[in-house]
């Protein structure tokens, strides 16, 4: 059985977020080896400033009490919590280049690379999943 | 009536996946075979915790209800490693029906917790690690048939009443975890 669990984030919203970082954070207490891909607006959620203030999608803005309710740990929250569970996570070389953005733009302990980087983690990974 | 654990921890009012993510660095402290209790308010634990305790390789013993707060129960690394057993007066699961109706009786040395969650009728509970305080509580005249969930614990125990002196004590095998009768709670 693999011991790895892949995952392709490609949006940039705060639900988005909360789906990445969940199955990231609950895939790494279950003692698998997890990294997450980050491409064209998945950026957003280990963007220093962008991931402070992910959106809801239009008209979900209602939800902010939900979330405030059941107590849901903020992004910045687990995404700490999934480096310090040794989540990796792998910023696409690509889009940081389309988007003018350079390794300083995001967190600390991210590691950049190319479609390949991912690949080669990804290969015997299972599940891979893309949100 | 509550259960004992030797470590508690509160996860109430969290959500997911924090009491997944807080069992997990709980259980760096637990010690292999001792029962750690999760208090949680989050409903989807009861699932999530099983899971996760079969996906590690953790005995998930039970959860219970108590004043709108889950009360999980696991035990760390439930596998009980394949050691070999010693004691070599033994029977199997179907003959210990028979035999302990004729005035024997069987003590359940599993966690307490384990115990709470599932054993035979009349059986009586003392777990493993009380085992050499509690030895007045038995009788040397009765048969004794030790019972606990692998067979592992179970077989040192067997060792260690017949090491106090004990002589009619049988070792039940393979023990509750393929116990198909009758099961009776306590919680």
């Amino acid at each position: 059985m693999s011991n790895k669990v892949a995952i392709i984030a490609s949006n940039g919203g705060l639900f988005d977020a909360y789906k990445v970082f969940n199955i990231a954070t609950a895939a790494a207490a279950t003692e698998k080896e997890v990294a997450i891909f980050f491409t064209f607006e998945g950026l957003n959620l280990i963007h220093k400033q962008a991931m402070q203030q992910l959106p809801m999608p239009a008209g979900k803005e209602h939800f902010a009490e939900g979330f405030a309710k059941a107590n849901v740990p903020s992004i910045p929250q687990l995404v700490e919590m999934a480096q310090e569970m040794g989540v990796k996570f792998i910023g696409c070389q690509m889009t940081m280049d389309v988007m003018n953005l350079t390794k300083e733009d995001f967190i600390d302990g991210i590691e950049v690379g190319g479609a390949v980087t991912f690949l080669e983690f990804a290969k015997d990974a299972a599940p891979t999943l893309t949100f | 009536m509550s259960i004992k654990a030797d470590v508690q921890l509160d996860c109430k009012g969290l959500a997911c996946p924090m009491p997944i993510v807080k069992t997990k660095k709980a259980m760096n402290d637990v010690e292999d075979g001792q029962i750690l209790e999760v208090q949680a308010t989050d409903k989807g634990s009861i699932a999530d915790l099983k899971a996760w305790s079969d996906s590690v390789g953790h005995q998930y013993i039970g959860t219970k209800e108590e004043d709108g707060v889950l009360l999980h129960y696991i035990r760390k690394s439930g596998d009980d490693h394949n050691v070999e057993q010693k004691y070599e007066n033994t029977i199997t699961n179907e003959e210990l029906i028979d035999r302990a109706t004729n005035g024997g009786i069987i003590l359940d040395v599993r966690e307490e917790a384990e115990y709470a969650f599932g054993h035979i009728e009349g059986s009586k509970s003392i777990p493993m690690g009380e085992l050499e305080n509690r030895l007045e509580e038995l009788d040397k005249d009765q048969e004794i048939f030790v019972i606990c969930r692998t067979g592992t614990r179970s077989d040192l125990a067997a060792q260690k009443l017949a090491e106090k002196g004990f002589t009619k004590v049988v070792n039940v095998l393979p023990g509750m975890s393929s116990w198909n009768g009758d099961l009776a709670k306590k919680l």
